[in-house]
Order: structure tokens, then C-alpha cells, then sequence
């Protein structure tokens, strides 16, 4: 085993615990909360406005409401027009991109230092005075429905839909997907009702990150965001976590043109808050976060069965699932399933190792600083999520020792926990007249429609 | 328009970042940008082999190797490579393209002398073992079936470009013809890495928490005892002068109709290039360019609509991609274009809105500038398709010269009718069980 002496003697020296750079946060007289954060090098500033909320506050029928009135915020404001807005941003060579997702309405644009003034003004007007023009509500959710057919060209996308409505269920915000009945159920009223109500100084998160001058920032913040009405602030809803189910569960959706079968298998897992976080994340890194993970390992690497096979824990404000994900030929369909589920027993039998979990940490932490502190506008999302979801800034700073903290019996509680065998959800997307023998076998019943029906519910 | 973005600024930012060079004695390049800010380090292997150095029956060999390079050489066994940049904090990926394959490893600084070891064993020894080149030839075919076969963009795109090319090799696909992918013989295999990973074929760049002495000294140490052998040999084959339209549909169930457009243009290191970025910038970059403002906006023809041209070699094709709306007839969608492309030749383009298109071309150079990664791919795809990474220092430079006269220049002389080749996938009717 020489390879293996060789990466004991370079693993000798790991490298330092990376920090925070040092940033600046206030809550403004109406609520608005700003963080700042200088870095130069760069002649650029990012700009991230966070609206709490997001998809869990949606009215039940108007699934998708939050982020079409994102989309619409650059569609015409008070001052300026649509047409006028879009000049603006790409005559400076900025950017302006509006989303939501399960818990806010993220905002994030970007200029160069030199147009600071013109970009926080840009930014503030689209934000807190977006006009709505009628016409522009039509085309946009015209435009919505036609892409929410158009993702069903693409089964890779499609299915997640699929499985978010399947798995949550309609009486849970995060199984309410977007669809083309819910874009025509939304109305203007709706929007200008939906941003009235949300963007309001007490939801509102301002992060200015980059190289800019923090007095000056700081005086145009207050000049545009700190004239927001203050408003109520959100409340947040009651955790509703996916009961495990009694029996397991099948959707399957034809798509007779399929040469490949798409599927996920989830099951119940945890909320961003979960104290569980770290240790999870590790196990999940080796069950099936990594290219060396399990379930890659044996259905791409020793099978070639697929060209990918992933798990990821979904870690949202409110409860979601533990989904493994991939796709193999049609022919061996059953054979890829089989073997996610052996993989997925023989974590839950036999655990982990003292010497996989060390491989995990390292990986933990030497892709970190890359992918969370390496720019500005990594650092400003951060800086969102620890205010998002109440976190301290040891979430950086002391990353790597709560990584190094957990220990093997940890990992594999964690493990046992989560990673269970009983009562899955699976969702299957192929060709059905071909696999529907095969669906059959994971559960007494199974829920079948077609990739040609509007619409993703499965109920 | 209004604001210029300083066109000195790019070289001198770059300047600053003290990019130093050295050709090793077996002919591999090596470039190193030092940056401290994070304990991370990237490092790119760029190989001048594509599907540009395929035949027929051996389309797709240049990525396979793309898979086959991460299974196994001499002193690192099979898994062994990303078992180990998972122990030390580091991951990896790779891709293909027509001209080139480009190893992409991100790791902490401390797994330097590693990373040295484990890519010159690759280089140096790759091992062929049978069993693992038959489960790899699933794995890629998966890739295709994922890309292609079950992808309606992919199928179409690589229909069309197998129509705008009948000669040169950018016909096929990167990632082969299905019955290559099934057919690749243990001798094509061993010819086909023999000529593509000669050391004197690559370029590394290393960006990030490296000090450049020490990086010379392992380059030394790892890279520099492996031979020199023959590159692949030159490409002769060049597509002759496209000399009408040429349309072709593909018939599938669909949703949606898509619709690609693509005119001949030349390679990458021609001066017409950053009139072709700045054409592709003010037609289809932003929601104020003039493609979605018509298509997507004013009259709601289509879902989306982008230019693309891709760095080549050789001459290669500019390509617009257009989602048509449900219910539109793409004849619509193409006509719009067309109209599009005769105002250019037609009306020279307005000083403001050419500032504009500069402007952004300028702000998204920075922007690539923020990472480690970022810069590592930039300087080796200057280094490889402009003959010279420095040309990145003037790429600034290049865009602020383009006139109004150029572009109108470059929009008579390739966006013609004979010049162009259109490809749509046309769905077929199917019936909706409720």
C-alpha cells in the first residue's frame, strides 16, 4: 500500500481554519437589516437584497406567486420602464437577477465600484417601487407557462418537479410546484397585493459586499432602503416535516420516447436548523455527495450503469427529503434501483469507517474556502443565510473545528438515523409500457400519469 | 452610451498579478499566477487533442480518455486518483471539447507535491485494463443517452452541426456516434493517447497559494523526466465554402418546438473574433439586446433565444438558439431573426448601444477574474486559442478598438443566406391521455 504512505505523509500538514473577513451589520429605524463587507482587489460590488418569505409564504392556489413577482420587479418601476431598467443595467455592464426559493426572494446584482451610486439606485427602485404594468404580468406568466412545458423536454429537470409534488404533498408549501393552472389562477392583484405585503423594512436583508466606500454606502442605504415602510414583519410557518410513509410509495411518469430511466428515492430528512447538520453533511458527503461516494462508486464506477448517482439532503427552512438521484438505460432499470437500495442497507447495517470519515473531513474542508469565501458575492451569501436562519458567524470561523469535532459513533447514529430502508418514495420517469412490470415491485400500488398531462401532481 | 469602463484597467489589474512562464525540456509549458487570498490551488493540464483529432470510427476517443485518465495508471491503481484528492480536501473534473481536453484539479495547497505525482503518473503510465474499458464505455454512453439521446437541445445541435460540416471533423459530435462508442479497440485506444498526451502537446496553468519556485521545482522533479513524443498530426481537412442554404428538421415528441441557426465563421485567433463576441453581446446578452427584445419581449415569438460561437482552432460556426413559444410557427421565429441580422448589415449600430455592448463584455472579463478557476481557464484557453496567454492582457484592448463600421463589416460578410445552415425539431403531434 504505498500510495496510501504517501498521503499520510502529505496529509501532515492541513491547512488553517479560513475566517470571516470582518463586516459591519445594523438594523435600520424601519426594520431593514445591512451588512457590509469591504473587500478590493476587484473594481466590482455586489449587491445581495434578501425578502423573507419565499415559497412557504405563498397563498395555496398561487404557487409560483413569489418568484414571478421577483421577475417582474425589473419590468417596469415608477421611474423608469422596462425597456428604460434593462438599458441602465447593461449600459453599465451590471447584472440584476431576481429568484426566490423555499424561505426568501433573493436579489442579486452587481456593478462596478465606480457605479456604485447608479447601481444601489437601480437596485432599490426595482425592489421597493416596481410598477407592475398589466402588460408585462400577461407576458410574464404567459412566458412562465410555456417554460413549465418546456421543462418537460428535459426529464433530468423535470423529474424533481415531479418528485417535490409527489413527496411533499399539496398540503406542504414546498409540494405546491408552479404549474400551468396555478400561472393562470395568479393575477396583477395578486403581485402588487404579494410585494405590498413582503417587501417591507421589517422582512428586508441588504448586503453590500465588494470593493466600495463603506461611508458612502452606508448613507445610500439608508437614503433608499431605510425609506421602505416598515411593515409587519413575516411570520414564519410551523414546521410541517414529511411523515414517513406506512408503506412505500410509486409515481411513475411515461415518457414513451425515454431511452433512459430517470428516478429518485427519498425518504424524510432534516430542516436547515437541524443541530445535526455537520455530521450528516459527512455521512452524506461519503453516502453519496462526492464522485468517490458509494452510490457513484458502484453505479458508475464499478457497473457503468450510469453516468452519474448522487444523494443530497435538502437543508430549507422547513423539513425536506434525503433523495438519492440518477438514471440508467432502460434495460436496467431494476438492476440500477436494486442497487441504490443495497447501498442504501448497507450504510444503515454496517456504517461508516474511522478511515472514511477522516476522508470526508478533509474533503469538508479543503473545498470549503473555494466555494463559500473565495468572492465577494460567495461572502455576501453567507452573510444572507446566517441571518436567514439565526446562524452565528462561527459558522465560518469555526467551520472546520466542528468538522474535526464529530467523532465516528457520531456520524454512524447519524447515519442509522436518516439513512433508513423502510416505506421509501420513489419517483420513476421512462418509458412506462417498458418498465412499469419493474415499478410494480417497489410498492402494492403505484400512481402512473403521463409527461404529456399538464401539471406535476401525481395524486 | 454614457459610461466608459476605464480601457486601461484590464492590463493593469492583470500586470499586477505577476503571471511567470517556463517551457520544460520535454516541451510542456508551464504557467503560474500566484494568489494568496484562499489556501486553495488550481490547477489545468490543457491538451491539444479534441474530437478534431478523431477519424470515422473512432469519434468520441478524445473524451472517453477524458474517463479513462481518472481509472488507473502505474503507481496509482484504479480509483486510486480521486481517492486520494478526496483524502487531501481536493476535487476534480475534466472536459472535452472539438479542439481540446482540459483536466481541471482544485485542491488545498497542501496536496501541491501530490497533485504533481499523481497527474505525472497519469501522463506518464496510464493503464488499459479491459474490464474497466468496458464498464467506462457504459458509463459514457450513459453520458450520451443523459446529453443527446434523451435531450432535445443535444440532438438537435448535433444534428445541425453534422450538417453545417460535411468535411471537417467538427461534423461529429464530441462525444461520438453511438456505434464508435460501442466499437473502440484496445490498438485505437492505445494509438489515440499515445499521440494526444505528449508532454510537448499540453500547457498547465497553476493559479492560487503557490509560490512559483517551488512549482518550477516539482514541475522539474514530476513532469520534466517524461518524453517528449509525436503531437497528433496536423488536421488537413478544411470545410470548403458553404454555397447555399442548407435545412434540416428533426421530427420527435416535444412540447416545444427549437430552432438553431449557424453561419460559418473562422477560428478563434482571427481578428474578427471580438467583432463576433460584441455581434453576439448587443443581439442576445441582457434584456435590452436586441434579439430578446423582439423575440422574447415585444412579440412573444419565443421562450429564449442566444448566440454562441465557442472558442476553435479551426474555422467553426456562429450559432443562435431560439426556443420557440407553444404555438408558434418557427417560420416566425426564423424570419424575425433574419430581419434582425439585415438591420445590422444594413444600419450601422449606434455609438450608444455599441458602448453598451462593450460595456458588458468588459465587466463580465472581470468577472471571470473573481476565482482561482476563473483565471487558471482563462489563461490556458488564451494560451491555446490565441497562441499567446498574454493576449489576455490586451483583450480590453481588442474589444474597446471594435467600430461600427466593423461590425457591420463582419455582419455582411457571414451572416448570408448561403452562409447559413438551419436546423429545427419540430414536434410531433401526440395525443394528450387525461
Amino acid at each position: 500500500m504505498k500510495p496510501l504512505a504517501l498521503a499520510l505523509a502529505l496529509c501532515a500538514s492541513l491547512p488553517a481554519q479560513v475566517k470571516l473577513p470582518p463586516y459591519t451589520r445594523e438594523a435600520l429605524p424601519n426594520g431593514v437589516v445591512v451588512y457590509q463587507m469591504q473587500r478590493t482587489g476587484l473594481p466590482l460590488v455586489s449587491f445581495r437584497v434578501l425578502i423573507k418569505g419565499g415559497v412557504e409564504s405563498e397563498p395555496a392556489a398561487l404557487a409560483g406567486l413569489s418568484s414571478v413577482t421577483a421577475a417582474l420587479l425589473e419590468r417596469g418601476t415608477a421611474q423608469r420602464t422596462a425597456a428604460q431598467f434593462a438599458e441602465e443595467i447593461d449600459g453599465l455592464g451590471g447584472t440584476f437577477n431576481s429568484t426566490a426559493d423555499e424561505q426568501s426572494t433573493v436579489i442579486a446584482a452587481e456593478f462596478l465600484k465606480k457605479d456604485f451610486d447608479r447601481g444601489i439606485a437601480l437596485v432599490a427602485d426595482a425592489i421597493l417601487h416596481p410598477a407592475f404594468p398589466e402588460e408585462e404580468v400577461r407576458k410574464t406568466l404567459a412566458r412562465r407557462a410555456d417554460a413549465i412545458k418546456a421543462m418537460k423536454d428535459n426529464p433530468a429537470a423535470a423529474i424533481n418537479s415531479y418528485y417535490r409534488s409527489f413527496f411533499f404533498g399539496s398540503a406542504h408549501p414546498y409540494g405546491r410546484v408552479p404549474d400551468e393552472a396555478s400561472m393562470d389562477r395568479i393575477r396583477r392583484d395578486d403581485i402588487a397585493g404579494y410585494h405590498q405585503r413582503m417587501y417591507v423594512g421589517r422582512n428586508l436583508i441588504v448586503i453590500v459586499a465588494g470593493d466600495f466606500d463603506p461611508a458612502a454606502a452606508k448613507a445610500r442605504v439608508a437614503e433608499t432602503f431605510g425609506a421602505a415602510p416598515a411593515g409587519g414583519a413575516y411570520a414564519w410557518v410551523e414546521d410541517l416535516p414529511p411523515a414517513p410513509g406506512a408503506a412505500p410509495r410509486v409515481l411513475l411518469i411515461d415518457k414513451p420516447d425515454a431511452t433512459q430511466t430517470y428516478f429518485i428515492i427519498a425518504q424524510p430528512g432534516v430542516r436547515r436548523s437541524t443541530p445535526d447538520r455537520v455530521p450528516l453533511t459527512l455521512v452524506n458527503t461519503l453516502f453519496g455527495g462526492r464522485f468517490t461516494s458509494m452510490l457513484n462508486e458502484e453505479l458508475r464506477i464499478n457497473t457503468g450503469l450510469t453516468y452519474g448517482a448522487n444523494a443530497r439532503v435538502e437543508m430549507a427552512r422547513l423539513t425536506g427529503g434525503i433523495a438519492i438521484s440518477t438514471y440508467t438505460k432502460t434495460e436496467t432499470t431494476a438492476r440500477a434501483i436494486d442497487l441504490s437500495l443495497e447501498i442504501l442497507k448497507r450504510l444503515q447495517e454496517k456504517g461508516l469507517t474511522a478511515e472514511q470519515l477522516a476522508s470526508a473531513k478533509a474533503y469538508l474542508k479543503g473545498t470549503f474556502p473555494p466555494q463559500r469565501v473565495q468572492t465577494a458575492d460567495q461572502i455576501a451569501t453567507v452573510l444572507g443565510e446566517m441571518e436567514l436562519f439565526g446562524l452565528g458567524h462561527d459558522e465560518v470561523d469555526q467551520f472546520f473545528s466542528r468538522v474535526d469535532a464529530v467523532t465516528l459513533q457520531q456520524a454512524n447514529e447519524v447515519a442509522r438515523r436518516y439513512y433508513r430502508v423502510e416505506n421509501p418514495t420513489f419517483v420513476l420517469l421512462g418509458n412506462a409500457s417498458k418498465i412499469r412490470d419493474v415499478a410494480a415491485k417497489y410498492a402494492p400500488k403505484i400512481v402512473e400519469r403521463s409527461v404529456k398531462q399538464p401539471g406535476w401532481s401525481g395524486l | 452610451m454614457r459610461t466608459m469602463i476605464g480601457a486601461l484597467l484590464l492590463s493593469s489589474l492583470l500586470a499586477a498579478q505577476d503571471t511567470r512562464t517556463h517551457t520544460l525540456s520535454n516541451g510542456m509549458k508551464v504557467i503560474v499566477q500566484e494568489d494568496h487570498g484562499i489556501p486553495n490551488v488550481a490547477m489545468y493540464f490543457f491538451y491539444r487533442i479534441g474530437s478534431r483529432n478523431e477519424r470515422p470510427g473512432t469519434t468520441g476517443l478524445s473524451h472517453f480518455f477524458e474517463h479513462m485518465m481518472f481509472n488507473g495508471a502505474k503507481k496509482y491503481g484504479p480509483k486510486q486518483f480521486d481517492k486520494m484528492m478526496d483524502n487531501n480536501g481536493g476535487n476534480n473534473n475534466a472536459y472535452t471539447s472539438r479542439d481540446v481536453t482540459v483536466y481541471t484539479d482544485w485542491f488545498p495547497s497542501t496536496a501541491l507535491e501530490l497533485m504533481f505525482d499523481m497527474e505525472a503518473d497519469r501522463i506518464r503510465d496510464l493503464a488499459f485494463d479491459p474490464k474497466i474499458i468496458e464498464s467506462e464505455r457504459g458509463v459514457v454512453y450513459s453520458e450520451r443517452r443523459l446529453s443527446v439521446d434523451n435531450s432535445n437541445g443535444g440532438m438537435l445541435s448535433e444534428l445541425a452541426n453534422a450538417t453545417a460540416f460535411l468535411a471537417h471533423p467538427y461534423h461529429w459530435p464530441v462525444v461520438g456516434w453511438p456505434s464508435d462508442i460501442e466499437s473502440w479497440t484496445m490498438d485505437d485506444l492505445r494509438a489515440h493517447w499515445s499521440m494526444g498526451y505528449a508532454p510537448n502537446n499540453c500547457v498547465m496553468v497553476i493559479v492560487g497559494d503557490v509560490h512559483y519556485d517551488n512549482v518550477l521545482e516539482l514541475a522539474r522533479k514530476y513532469l520534466e523526466p517524461i518524453p517528449r513524443h509525436d503531437p497528433p498530426p496536423p488536421v488537413r481537412t478544411k470545410e470548403p465554402e458553404q454555397q447555399g442554404e442548407r435545412r434540416v428538421t428533426l421530427s420527435k415528441p416535444a412540447q416545444l418546438p427549437i430552432q438553431m441557426v449557424l453561419y460559418h465563421v473562422p477560428e478563434t485567433n482571427n481578428p474578427d473574433t471580438p467583432v463576433l463576441e460584441l455581434m453576439a453581446t448587443l443581439l442576445t446578452r441582457g434584456q435590452s439586446s436586441r434579439l430578446y427584445k423582439r423575440l422574447v419581449d415585444t412579440e412573444q415569438l419565443a421562450l429564449s433565444v442566444g448566440a454562441f460561437s465557442g472558442d476553435s482552432l479551426d474555422p467553426a460556426v456562429f450559432m443562435f438558439n431560439i426556443q420557440p413559444r407553444s404555438g408558434v410557427d418557427p417560420a416566425a421565429t426564423e424570419k424575425a431573426l433574419f430581419e434582425e441580422l439585415a438591420r445590422l448589415q444594413a444600419e450601422e449600430v449606434p455609438a450608444g448601444e455599441l458602448r453598451k455592448a462593450k460595456n458588458q463584455i468588459l465587466a463580465n472579463l472581470y468577472r471571470q477574474l473573481k476565482t482561482i478557476e476563473g483565471r487558471a481557464n482563462l489563461l490556458g484557453s488564451y494560451e491555446i486559442f490565441h497562441g499567446d496567454y498574454a493576449k489576455l492582457f490586451t483583450a480590453d484592448k481588442d474589444i474597446e478598438a471594435v467600430t461600427a463600421a466593423d461590425l457591420q463589416r463582419v455582419a455582411r460578410r457571414y451572416f448570408t443566406p448561403k452562409n447559413r445552415t438551419v436546423a429545427t425539431l419540430v414536434p410531433e403531434r401526440q395525443e394528450v391521455k387525461q
